[in-house]
């Protein structure tokens, strides 16, 4: 029996289990959908704008139709011309909605409320164009002469954001982005930790260890939950390239097939970092209502790192984005953003990768050690203090002889696990893993939604951060978690 | 055969094993007995790997046993534990393939158990659903699953109704007739005297007893003495080296000394009491089990 089968084995039950989840079905299939309309919806909205309606009533020139007409075509716009008869019909109209603005003599505009800008500067230029005509026709001027005298100057729109060819509308892509991809990392991330836990609260975990080295499960744990993870990412991924390919006008490059190649790569690394340390803290707790306090640290780094990677975006090419895409805990959000942002150079994410890996590695050996310890332990909630400890009493002991050992008293020790075991004896699945994606869902849809009224990212990354950091705060003081008795005895 | 070599595990300055050392043969059934906290459960972790020794070492036949050898082996622990929401043939199912035999081989006697012991029915369902005597059944097949060459089982008979003692009880003596090794734990002294050959008994962690029951009983030289009598009782205490355990109206138990002649004691005493039987008897195990822990 090789390890890898061992893993491999976990890994499965791990995807066949989970994937039965009504819950986790949901979440991605509700992902998929919001990203896929995030990029579909705003092109839809945008083509209200390129059909106009335009009133005309009263003494107008003649050909000011045709000019309004081809003015509209040169800004990507239909103009649709209605005439009235009187002026009450045509305020009518505007009143009711059927047109956008109405020509008053060729003169004056009318609009049901403020003045929409670029169609006034349409149709203003077009009568300037006819009133200009018509001076140079009275003066004697040739059209050709004319044509060629107001012939139009080209004139080019620059967006000076921090990186060329970048605009708002990449920064607000890449704000989501980055959000989307803290949820799915810290979403599977919890998966390990109450997967984790639930077994120890369980107690399978003796019966697993008794076939299995602790590492190989958890290292299978993490596999199967983080195949699922790739799953979701990787659909969101093609759902976002099948809506990209299907609106025509879309142009935001930091939502390009590559930049998305490159984010579902992130993913699998940052979860990777964070599945192990949740998974090693995990162990450290009795029951699942205990362990959002242990695996309190890991959701901290997380939450900060979200901070530093949000406050990047709109600068992505100064030295601190550089210094947090390089930095193993923030890299996973803050590389894929200045990939999008059209940052980073070609070798820089091969370097922040080789960063991570090596952190990845090290905490696979630190985490494995942990789990291996903590996971066996009877006893009330550990420290992670008290627990390392442990670990490095438990590798000294192999090289020497049972003569040195501390004063804790057995007595002591096992009133304690008694205790333990009274409250943590078949505390089974809890409702909270649910109640976390969905606050977490919440909470992101504030975020992104306040972002977008106040065009101000940091107060949005605020909104949204505060949601997301009430979960691990509902679920530390809210009611203990529903209860299943694994073997009936009470 | 199992054996545990002067193993040695402590918890601050307490021991949980103290040089424990004794051996589990193949085909029979070891009872492992001794007082709470004694170290039965710290003894059973340690052939899994679960307790790390602070000195000596588990074997099974002749050599430290291995990742692979635990392959092999069938484990019930004392907190029985098995996935609530799992469906019961899916994980026993997936703890056999742990085991590392092959899909169609785990299946195969996972079925065959789910039959034997009447959860054919409850087989796609989940395991939180179950009664708490069918999940206790479930938790035993987790651990022949792989069809083991040895069986340890902490407290099996903890929480059975009479008849599934009896089932249990049957069970293991046709595992150990098959020629596994069965390990078992145990408070129901009665249980283990008509099931075991081979019984051991800790305290404080350390070996006090251990052997065959019936050379462990014969090896002591007390007998006890059972006399049915009629007429007048005698007054037993005022016979030579005699302890009496009971004294009736009809019939009295006496411990005696070695062999003592009780026999040509009464004849010589027995004041118109009548003798209707007479039978020397060994101790029972309860009996060997208060002396080896000295209650």
């Amino acid at each position: 029996m090789s390890g890898r089968r061992q893993v491999w084995l976990v890994a499965r039950r791990e995807l066949r289990e989970r994937s039965r989840s009504r819950a986790l079905r949901v979440s991605i299939l509700v992902m998929v959908l919001a990203v896929a309309a995030l990029i579909v919806l705003p092109a839809v909205l945008l083509s209200n704008e390129r059909n106009r309606d335009i009133g005309i009533t009263g003494d107008t020139p003649s050909d000011l139709v045709l000019t309004i007409q081809a003015h509209a075509d040169a800004v990507g716009t239909t103009a649709h011309i209605h005439r009235y008869d009187g002026l009450a019909t045509g305020e009518r109209a505007v009143r009711r909605g059927d047109v956008d603005v109405l020509v008053v003599d060729g003169r004056r505009l009318e609009w049901p409320t403020e003045a929409d800008q670029k169609l006034k500067a349409v149709i203003t230029g077009a009568i300037q164009l006819v009133a200009v005509r018509e001076r140079a026709a009275a003066a004697g001027i040739e059209p050709d002469e004319l044509l060629a005298l107001v012939a139009p100057v080209p004139v080019t729109n620059v967006e000076l954001s921090d990186v060329a060819g970048r605009s708002a509308g990449d920064e607000t892509a890449t704000t989501i982005m980055i959000g989307l991809l803290l949820l799915t990392i810290s979403v599977y991330g919890g998966l390990v930790l109450s997967g984790v836990v639930e077994e120890k609260a369980n107690r399978v975990v003796e019966v697993l260890l008794a076939r299995v080295p602790a590492r190989t499960l958890l290292a299978g744990k993490v596999l199967g939950i983080g195949l699922l993870g790739l799953a979701q990412v990787a659909a969101t991924a093609l759902a976002a390239m099948i809506a990209i390919a299907t609106v025509d006008s879309f142009n935001i490059p930091a939502i390009s097939g590559g930049v998305l190649a490159w984010v579902v790569v992130w993913f699998v690394l940052g979860y990777a970092l964070y599945a192990t340390l949740y998974g090693a803290l995990g162990s450290l707790a009795s029951r699942p209502e205990d362990a959002q306090s242990t695996a309190g640290p890991a959701m901290m780094v997380m939450i900060a790192s979200y901070f530093a990677a949000f406050t990047m975006v709109a600068q992505a090419d100064s030295v601190a984005a550089r210094a947090i895409s390089y930095f193993p805990t923030t890299s996973p959000l803050a590389m894929p953003g200045r990939i999008a942002m059209g940052a980073a150079a070609w070798w820089e994410p091969f370097l922040a990768i080789a960063i991570i890996v090596v952190t990845i590695v090290g905490l696979v050996r630190l985490g494995g050690r942990l789990y291996a310890t903590a996971i066996l332990h009877g006893g009330p909630t550990l420290g992670l203090r008290d627990a390392w400890r442990a670990t490095n009493k438990a590798n000294a002991r192999a090289s020497r002889p049972a003569a040195t050992l501390g004063p804790a008293p057995l007595r002591q020790a096992l009133s304690a696990v008694r205790e333990g075991r009274q409250t943590m004896r078949g505390a089974g699945q809890s409702g909270q893993p649910r109640a976390v994606v969905v606050l977490t869902l919440i909470g992101l849809a504030v975020g992104v939604a306040v972002a977008l009224l106040t065009s101000d990212v940091i107060i949005g990354v605020i909104a949204g951060a505060v949601f997301i950091a009430l979960p691990s705060r509902a679920s530390n003081s809210g009611p203990a978690a529903v209860r299943v008795d694994p073997d009936g005895r009470s | 055969m199992l054996e545990f070599v002067e193993a040695t595990k402590r918890y601050g300055s307490l021991s949980a094993l103290d040089a424990c050392a004794f051996a589990a043969q193949p085909g029979r059934l070891t009872g492992f007995l001794g007082p709470n906290g004694a170290g039965k459960t710290t003894a059973m972790r340690a052939v899994f790997g679960l307790v790390e020794l602070d000195a000596g070492t588990v074997r099974w036949r002749g050599r430290v046993v291995t990742l692979a050898d635990r392959l092999r082996f069938g484990y019930m622990p004392e907190e029985r534990g098995l996935y609530p929401r799992m469906g019961v043939r899916d994980q026993l199912v997936y703890l056999g393939e742990l085991g590392g035999r092959s899909a169609m081989d785990v299946r195969r006697s996972v079925d065959n158990w789910l039959e034997r012991l009447d959860l054919a029915d409850r087989a796609k369902g989940r395991l939180d659903v179950l009664s708490h005597g069918n999940q206790q059944r479930v938790q035993l097949i987790a651990a022949l699953v792989n069809e083991p060459e040895l069986l340890v089982l902490d407290e099996p008979f903890s929480g059975l109704d009479p008849v599934a003692m009896g089932a249990m009880a049957a069970l293991l003596k046709e595992l150990a007739a098959g020629g596994a090794t069965v390990l078992f734990s145990s408070h129901q002294l009665d249980l283990v005297e008509d099931l075991c050959e081979d019984v051991v008994i800790v305290d404080h962690g350390h070996v006090v007893l251990a052997g065959g029951l019936d050379e462990l009983r014969a090896a002591v030289p007390q007998r006890f003495v059972d006399i049915r009598f009629r007429g007048p009782a005698l007054d037993w205490s005022r016979l030579e080296a005699v302890r009496v355990i009971h004294a009736g109206a009809d019939r009295a138990r006496l411990q005696v000394e070695s062999v003592a002649n009780v026999a040509a004691m009464l004849a010589a005493r027995g004041d118109g009491t009548e003798v209707v039987s007479l039978a020397y008897r060994p101790p029972t195990l309860s009996e060997l089990f208060r002396r080896a822990v000295g209650a």
